[in-house]
């Protein structure tokens, strides 16, 4: 969908092309970014303490990098976010969808539990989790990767995906229902009428769903403390326990290798998804 | 306009589907590699952090076969909480004094067969025993150490001026807005007993109101409560004069020496760390030789040289060099000796009194 | 708008069942098991008795846990204010961006939130800090401006005095935003991406200025984004306790530090659980009024 408003002057939509608006955007990203920046050159000093820049080393990435267990509880950290999301993303679409489309008796109490994970504060879902999975719902110990992951996964999802449910439920409010209307009346199937009419015009809200899921579930720390056993820890427990006692830029180190590798990792998608989309639009 | 749709039409969920991919991949390949770590005989540590030698855990993997899955946390508070529905899977934790106590209390930690620890005869001879675990039954010791005043001389008003007393920290307004005191309920009620002249336990509850009130009147002279991080608080400049551990203090002021500390003279609390075994250990076997090799003088005197807290273990302190051993930082002279007591612990009731005591100077 | 269920069961099933179903199992279960704490008592140190005692939520209402509650209420106000001014013009930039500069925006607002919380607000002290980049950089031009009024015959200014940008309650205010910004850019991205132009456009022609324009026109038709903004930036920041706890002063004790003390230091569970869900009854009470004046807004219009 080409903006018509392509001319030289930049068009009255076009706000990224006006200065008020690049300065705000700018000004929010160095307000974003500079303590990151901070953090990414700080891993580069020589000293314990990392308080005062006392010289120029990479050993606390040598450090990071063969400390196994700052590894394990990376991977452990992106499992986790990974399933998360997928599974966030489908329940929260489709529970956005049924509170969109349906009438039915106790939907108010629906609506209402489905706002509650977002009220609850987290250290009261973190005691809840432990309990629930210390005697309520045991999970096994000692299984196999990446199965032993299953308890925080699941209280992540739990956690995450009524987000997702209230930015694609905001999404939908815009949905006009005469195309669904005329999908069915030209004969699809419900299922079709859902894949191809309702899923596109979800997108922008399931990817923002996405986004912050990954987010949610990467970056926690309150539910994933008490449900985390000792061969289960994520990134943000470790980085936790090492904090409180000590800031050495090895933290410091860790987390720039997340940075880069994240980046690269999106730099790669969006340079494929490229190529893909070019060689759509050839065919 | 396909090209640069990156985010419109079916292109985002693929996006969403390759990003996906690649941490999946990823993440198989270090969860490999972690299996193929994974020995058949594992102990699960769970300690503070930065609280080990270097080569502390590798050397027991040689030394035994058994090889250690180390994991941190951060206060006794979490341990505790963390451990409160059942033992997920901890071998050997490290517990603090009034903790070793609370715990035991609440059945969470095995009792020791000391059979099983011959290196306990490493141990000085007023660590055999403890006041908060009566005959070792739970607990051997691995460090102790005292709270002080640390602080920064050239913000002093003097060169020779050393802060000596509790009273600049918590009845003063000399050094307002550039104290920074810990934030935990029980240590601070306790020092603030301690500085008026009545031991760190069994306070009476007229004293709990005067030591509100003298807080309440405080408050706007201190910047911060710390947990922890007091050490990094002073060497940043944030604070000329801190309540803080220690082998906090001695780490900082290798890196800064214009850091100094003091106890002072109405005396202090004392804490000791220890390590224990709680109920449902999955290898409490494993979890004994461990503990038996924290205890042995070489290993001890490993962990000693990285953390610089006091060790218990006069094996290992007689390995280290002259000026740990002299230190009077790490380890205080017994006239200071003679002023530190342990914090007890008192009963839930009593913490709960403690923390709503905390609750009410936090929000005046 | 709204089709009853009894029309498409089986659509209604396929869809409603999973989220429902694991909400009930995963969520609501564990949250019941919490409730009923709040109507018991600790018996010794590791055991709650179910008595079905209400001291515990009448120990919440107590006035020193309202005002901490109330403080909190302000803070998390104020945050999410913040974000609004400073998300929707971000969120309309990049809703409004070309196509290859828009993804690339989008990545960027988002990438900072996938470092570590914890690492960010220690980046963010040796930002705010009195020897932070903050500081560094008004002493630069401080003694600039002190050395330029030298130079034209004035009186120099005096030394330098570091602002105390940390350990207050505004360092709060600024960590919160800082934290949450994201969760307001998303929904209203969201909601404003492939929005009708054609309505903004032919308002443009119609000779209303811009700001008329968001204002008449964007926001009404974003206001469900809005909406959602709102909420999943207030209610978290309601609920934060590392933010308050790292970057705070002494005056700065918000409500999940209470709450957490409970579960920690103090050992009382049941205590803890009440003021949760104290919390979350007033916050509950708070939505349903929101909604309900919606929808009454709705059925007017």
């Amino acid at each position: 969908m080409a903006s018509p408003f392509k001319r030289e002057k930049p068009g009255p939509l076009e706000y990224m092309r006006q200065w008020p608006l690049r300065l705000i955007v700018g000004g929010t990203l160095v307000f974003l970014y500079l303590p990151l920046i901070t953090l990414m050159v700080f891993s580069f000093n020589d000293s314990r303490r990392n308080i005062v820049w006392q010289g120029f080393t990479f050993k606390y990435y040598e450090k990071a990098l063969t400390n196994d267990s700052l590894i394990q509880a990376f991977v452990n950290s992106l499992t986790i976010a990974f399933f998360c999301t997928i599974i966030s993303v489908i329940l929260g679409a489709l529970a956005a969808v049924m509170l969109w489309r349906f009438r039915f008796p106790g939907k108010t109490a629906v609506e209402g539990s489905m706002a509650l994970p977002i009220v609850v504060p987290e250290i009261c879902m973190g005691v809840a989790m432990l309990v629930f999975f210390a005697r309520v719902f045991p999970w096994p110990t000692g299984l196999p990767w990446p199965l032993n992951l299953g308890a925080i996964t699941i209280a992540h999802i739990s956690f995450a995906f009524p987000f997702v449910a209230t930015v694609v439920r905001a999404r939908l409010s815009s949905f006009n229902r005469e195309l669904e209307e005329a999908a069915k009346d030209l004969g699809a199937s419900e299922w079709r009428t859902f894949w191809d009419v309702l899923v596109p015009h979800m997108k922008p809200g399931l990817i923002a769903g996405a986004l912050l899921a990954f987010t949610l579930s990467l970056d926690d720390f309150v539910i994933t403390f008490f449900t985390a056993g000792p061969d289960t820890v994520t990134f943000p427990v470790k980085v936790y326990s090492m904090l409180r006692f000590a800031v050495t830029p090895e933290v410091n180190a860790a987390s720039t290798i997340l940075i880069v590798v994240t980046v690269v990792l999106t730099a790669v998608g969006l340079h494929l998804q490229n190529q893909n989309n070019s060689k759509e639009s050839k065919a | 306009m396909a090209k640069g749709k990156y985010l419109k039409g079916a292109s985002r969920r693929s996006l969403l589907k390759q990003f996906g991919a690649a941490a999946v991949g990823i993440s198989f390949a270090g969860g490999l590699a972690g299996c193929s770590r994974a020995s058949s005989r594992t102990v699960n540590f769970h300690n503070w952090a930065t609280y080990i030698g270097p080569t502390t855990l590798d050397d027991f993997q040689e030394a035994t076969g058994i090889s250690v899955n180390y994991t941190n946390f951060a206060s006794n508070d979490e341990l505790f909480a963390a451990l409160r529905a059942g033992n997920p899977g901890y071998d050997v934790i490290v517990p603090s004094n009034e903790y070793v106590t609370r715990m035991a209390d609440a059945q969470m930690l095995m009792e020791l067969d000391h059979s099983l620890i011959p290196n306990k005869a490493n141990l000085l001879p007023e660590f055999l025993d403890a006041g908060f675990d009566p005959g070792r039954r739970y607990s051997m010791p691995y460090t102790w150490l005292v709270v002080g005043v640390g602080y920064r001389k050239s913000r002093m008003p003097s060169p020779t001026f050393v802060p000596d007393s509790w009273r600049y920290l918590l009845d003063s307004n000399q050094f307002t807005g550039r104290i920074a005191v810990l934030g935990d309920s029980a240590d601070l009620i306790r020092l603030s007993a301690k500085y008026k002249g009545h031991s760190v336990n069994g306070v009476p509850d007229a004293m709990l109101s005067e030591i509100e009130q003298m807080l309440i009147r405080q408050k706007p002279h201190i910047k911060a409560f710390h947990e922890d991080d007091g050490q990094d608080l002073l060497l940043s400049g944030e604070v000329d004069i801190v309540m803080e551990y220690n082998g906090d203090i001695a780490q900082s002021i290798r890196d800064d020496a214009d850091i100094a500390w003091v106890i002072p003279s109405e005396g202090t609390l004392q804490n000791q760390d220890c390590l224990c075994i709680p109920n449902q250990a999955p290898h409490p076997e494993d979890a004994h030789a461990f503990i038996n090799y924290l205890l042995d003088g070489q290993a001890g005197a490993g962990i000693a040289e990285e953390i610089q807290y006091a060790t218990p273990n006069s094996a290992a302190r007689d390995l280290m060099p002259e000026d740990y051993k002299s230190n009077t930082i790490v380890y205080p002279t017994p006239a200071e000796l003679a002023r530190c007591e342990y914090g007890a612990f008192e009963g839930d009731e009593k913490a709960r009194l403690y923390e709503e005591i905390f609750t009410r100077i936090s929000a005046a | 708008m709204e089709q009853s269920w009894k029309q498409a069961k089986a659509a209604f099933a396929a869809i409603a069942v999973p989220p429902v179903a694991w909400l009930v199992l995963f969520f609501l279960v564990p949250l019941a098991v919490i409730w009923a704490y709040t109507f018991g008592e600790n018996v010794g140190p590791t055991t709650i008795d179910f008595t079905g005692t209400f001291a515990n939520y009448a120990r919440a209402l107590e006035p020193l846990y309202l005002d901490i509650f109330g403080k909190s209420l302000i803070i998390a106000g104020l945050t999410t204010l913040l974000c609004l001014i400073v998300g929707f013009p971000v969120a309309l930039a990049i809703a409004f961006a070309g196509p290859k500069l828009k993804s690339w925006l989008l990545l960027a607002i988002m990438l900072p939130f996938w470092t570590n919380l914890l690492i960010r607000t220690f980046a963010l002290i040796a930002v705010l800090r009195e020897q932070g980049y903050v500081n560094f950089a008004l002493e630069w031009l401080w003694n600039n401006a002190s050395g330029f009024m030298t130079l034209i015959g004035l009186q120099p200014l005096g030394d330098y005095e570091p602002l105390t940008l940390l350990y207050n309650n505004t360092a709060v205010v600024v960590g919160l935003v800082y934290v949450h910004l994201p969760f307001m850019v998303l929904p209203l991205y969201s909601a404003l991406d492939r929005m009708d132009r054609s309505l903004m456009e032919a308002s443009l022609d119609l000779g209303a200025g811009h700001m008329r324009t968001i204002w008449s026109v964007v926001v009404p038709l974003a206001a469900p984004g809005i909406a959602s903004g709102i909420l999943i930036t207030f209610i978290p920041a309601l609920g934060a306790y590392l933010t308050p706890d790292l970057l705070g002063g002494t005056d700065s004790q918000m409500i999940a530090n209470v709450i957490e003390r409970q579960f920690k230091r103090a050992n009382d569970w049941p205590f803890g659980a009440a003021l949760s869900f104290l919390l979350m009854y007033l916050t509950f009470i708070a939505i349903a009024a929101q909604a309900f004046i919606q929808r009454k807004a709705e059925r007017r219009g």
